[in-house]
């Protein structure tokens, strides 16, 4: 059989084939402007909500940039030579981020994406398809970093009265800048997918994740910022700064980068480091083509092979389950919960970032030498221990929205299976909230305690802030799992059923809640703390011991009412979906 | 036409097809049987470009899928079982980014998007979202593409789930119309009575190889069946699955 390729592939059309590759880039501007069109409830709260809390940061950004660069300006030369590392060191540090973001964006763009089955059976050239597809990638793995650096740069470049030619310069190295490590990031998937058994590449992402997160507590810790707060370590500052220096040699990106951009603060254009970036990334951008056109059709392919089976025997949870002095029909939703979150690594890898970010929480506190501030020092300690509190609620808050609130609508399309089976919605639902509360409970109380204990709190302000946790989480749990129910979404994945109407609504009341709970308890408990430094007008009278109680007592209502409340709203809305 | 000469696939220890040749001439429909498991799905997924085979070779009408895939893809049309269709777009957008795909011009689209439409039943629909179609319209959508383009050659992975009868029907027509123009549809199913009304020629496929080969009478005789035996009975004597039919007749 002859291969002829003169021989007309489509009668009736003639195939022109030469549709530029943006045009694979055209479903999700039609699939944007579609959902712009028609509007869903809650938008305008959503937007109204993620705008202002955008438009916060973006402000305290630009403001941050803008005060450090002033001050810096003050010491002349010493200034110019720590905003040369700043930049630097920015630059760094998102290197980083943009090569692990790179590495997993391009493993779902270029392999797992669905709309990959309708492109690979099209007649597309391999270049095209890449090109649309790593313009892709580097469009999910960099929007953050941009929307971060654009405010910064900007603030560095009013504080520093820079030309106009500085925000081009920007813009001109903030490109390369993006493209280098997510053309590497990209390579290491293809590599990972083609290398090893397609079963394996998740996990071995999931790793790397791992040792992305590992990095970046090791990167914050290498540098040990805490030495600037005590003034006997002054005399080794060039120490201080030898460390900052060290990683950034001349060969990295980030230092061209840098370097680049104080050229341009300055009025002028260092040639040198602007065509390294840009030559580089147009070098990697072709060698990752050649390697795309050559290796990814095989790594697509096996891409699709079944993966296995993890915790195919997970006799402990069983045994466990067995245990538990509950019905067998909560025991197998248990079961079953438990199963398919630890099964599906693109759920719980997301814990990842938040546990790295604990610990470097967590380590924090135990370097913070607060006993050196003599007079001060306890008093910052019993006020770190409230705002402990609230970093404890907002990561709770954080789970709950990503973990607890899509629980109903992860059921999806087999959520027929539960509604037909002889098991009433109330059933189902508190088994959902109690599937989740023990863990994010152990998990927040054990941060506070943990927190709490390195800090040297006083022992009342940490049995408080014990109990408090234990309310904070009947309350957002259950709030979670109750709205999680009352606003499913069952057609979406888990992200964005949290980006939701009802998971911003949950977030909403979540912050509030948390608010409310700490100005209820951190009040009485300074009335509490006053009188224990034995002066009279800070003696604990009836009346406020009085209000103590109230305070609490009120804590306890909130919280066991949000509770109560959330889950039956959550079990009528499931019954109701019968009518 | 299409051409599948010794095709394998291997996953890891497991060969999913194993030497499996078959050839689909313009104006044949083809039927692609097989219980589950048996490399149906592997196969054609490796026919339109979606797998790529340990060894062996597929000719699109000419084109070698292998050394010339984009000519291959283009001149073939595919129906996955479980199709891939962009919830937020319409109906006519969708056909609209199709039609890209495969190099049509503005000019020649807007015209063929409305006719396939029609000839799909989806007009009414040609301005909604997709995410509020049913399985069968999604389908017919998926249908409508895969001709859209006017391929010479079709690969259609079991074209009947979640149809109407209504629907059903539709779709048989439009096959026999294509195959009446000269279209080669090699269509994967498991409904047999399907196979044995709109078929030419079967192949019947068991643990990755070709068990039997011909047109349905050819098939029955290898299966040592008389002529009158429905196609059923004979796909079970020939993959084993005849203890079920005993149980069917107590």
């Amino acid at each position: 059989m002859s291969s002829d390729a003169s021989a007309p592939v489509v009668s009736g059309f003639s195939r022109t084939g030469t549709f530029a590759f943006p045009y694979l880039l055209l479903p999700s501007f039609w699939a944007a402007r579609n959902r712009m069109q028609r509007r869903e409830r809650g938008d305008s709260l959503r937007g109204l909500l993620f705008g202002g809390i955008g438009i916060v940061v973006v402000g305290a950004l630009f403001y941050g940039a803008y005060w450090l660069t002033r001050q810096l300006a003050a010491y002349e030369e010493f200034g110019d030579y720590l905003l040369r590392l700043g930049l630097s060191w920015l630059f760094l540090s998102f290197l980083a981020f943009l090569a692990f973001s790179g590495i997993v964006t391009a493993l779902s763009s270029f392999f797992l994406s669905d709309d990959l089955r309708l492109l690979m059976t099209s007649p597309i050239a391999a270049r095209r398809l890449f090109a649309a597809r790593f313009t892709r990638t580097l469009g999910s793995a960099s929007w953050m970093v941009v929307i971060f650096m654009a405010p910064v740069l900007a603030g560095v470049g009013v504080g520093r009265c820079a030309p106009l030619a500085f925000y081009l310069t920007a813009a001109a190295t903030v490109v390369p800048f993006a493209v280098i490590p997510v053309a590497l990031g990209s390579a290491c998937t293809l590599f990972v997918v083609n290398v090893f058994p397609a079963r394996r590449a998740r996990d071995l992402l999931m790793l790397m994740g791992l040792v992305f997160a590992a990095g970046i507590v090791l990167l914050l810790r290498f540098i040990q910022p805490e030495r600037l707060l005590r003034v006997e370590s002054l005399p080794d500052i060039t120490d201080f700064f030898a460390t900052l220096q060290s990683p950034i040699t001349p060969l990295l990106p980030s230092f061209w980068a840098g370097e680049a951009l104080f050229a341009g603060i300055q009025g002028s254009v260092d040639w040198l480091h602007q065509s390294a970036l840009w030559t580089t990334a147009g070098v990697f951008t072709v060698l990752l083509a050649g390697a795309h056109e050559r290796w990814h059709f095989a790594g697509y392919s096996r891409s699709q092979e079944s993966p296995k089976t993890r915790f195919a025997k997970f006799r402990a949870l069983d045994a466990v389950a067995a245990a538990l002095p509950l019905s067998p029909v909560r025991k197998q939703l248990l079961v079953k919960d438990v199963k398919v979150f630890l099964r599906d690594v693109s759920q719980w890898v997301q814990l990842l970032p938040l546990l790295a970010l604990v610990l470097l929480y967590l380590y924090n506190f135990q370097v913070l030498d607060l006993e050196r501030m003599a007079f001060i020092g306890s008093f910052v300690k019993n006020i770190y221990a409230f705002v402990n509190l609230g970093m404890a609620g907002f990561v709770m808050a954080t789970v709950a929205v990503r973990f607890v609130f899509p629980a109903v609508s992860a059921e999806g399309s087999a959520f027929w299976i539960i509604r037909t089976s002889p098991i009433s919605m109330h059933d189902f639902l508190w088994s959902k909230f109690w599937t989740a509360l023990v863990p994010v409970l152990v998990f927040t109380e054990v941060l506070t305690i943990a927190a709490n204990q390195l800090l040297g709190v006083d022992p009342f302000l940490k049995v408080v802030a014990a109990g408090a946790i234990v309310m904070m989480t009947f309350a957002l749990v259950g709030l979670a799992t109750g709205l999680g129910a009352r606003y499913p979404r069952f057609g979406a994945d888990a992200t964005q059923a949290a980006g939701s109407y009802g998971g911003v609504m949950f977030m909403i009341v979540a912050v509030l809640l948390i608010i409310v709970v700490i100005a209820l308890l951190g009040w009485p408990s300074s009335i509490y703390m006053m009188s224990k430094t034995g002066l009279a007008r800070f003696r604990l009278t009836p009346v406020r011991q009085a209000i103590i109680v109230a305070c609490f007592s009120a804590v306890v209502a909130i919280c066991m009412t949000t509770w109560r409340v959330a889950m039956r709203s959550g079990v009528r809305a499931l019954d109701e979906m019968r009518k | 036409m299409i051409a599948v000469q010794n095709l394998v696939k291997i996953y890891g220890k497991f060969k999913a097809v194993d030497g499996v040749s078959l050839n689909v001439e313009p104006g044949e429909i083809h039927g692609f049987l097989g219980p589950n498991g048996a490399g149906k799905t592997t196969t054609m997924r490796m026919i339109a470009g979606l797998l790529k085979p340990t060894s062996g070779r597929i000719v699109v009408n000419h084109h070698d899928m292998e050394r010339e895939p984009e000519a291959a893809k283009g001149s073939l049309g595919f129906i996955p079982d479980r199709p891939f269709i962009y919830d937020k777009l319409t109906a006519g957008e969708f056909l609209t980014f199709h039609a890209g795909l495969y190099g049509m011009t503005n000019g020649q689209v807007a015209g063929r998007v409305d006719e396939m439409l029609e000839l799909f039943e989806l007009t009414q629909w040609k301005n909604e979202l997709i995410e509020s179609f049913s399985h069968g319209m999604k389908q017919r959508l998926v249908m409508s593409s895969a001709f859209f383009h006017r391929p010479k050659a079709v690969a259609v992975d079991e074209p009947m789930v979640g149809l109407d009868p209504r629907g059903a029907r539709l779709i048989k027509d439009v096959f026999r119309r294509m195959s009446e123009r000269g279209v080669a549809i090699l269509m994967s199913t498991h409904t047999l009575e399907v196979a044995q009304e709109m078929c030419h020629r079967v192949s019947i496929i068991q643990k990755g190889h070709i068990i039997a080969q011909g047109t349905v009478d050819e098939v029955k005789q290898i299966a040592g069946s008389t002529t009158d035996e429905h196609l059923t009975a004979v796909f079970l004597k020939l993959t084993g699955g005849s203890g079920l039919q005993e149980i069917d007749e107590l």
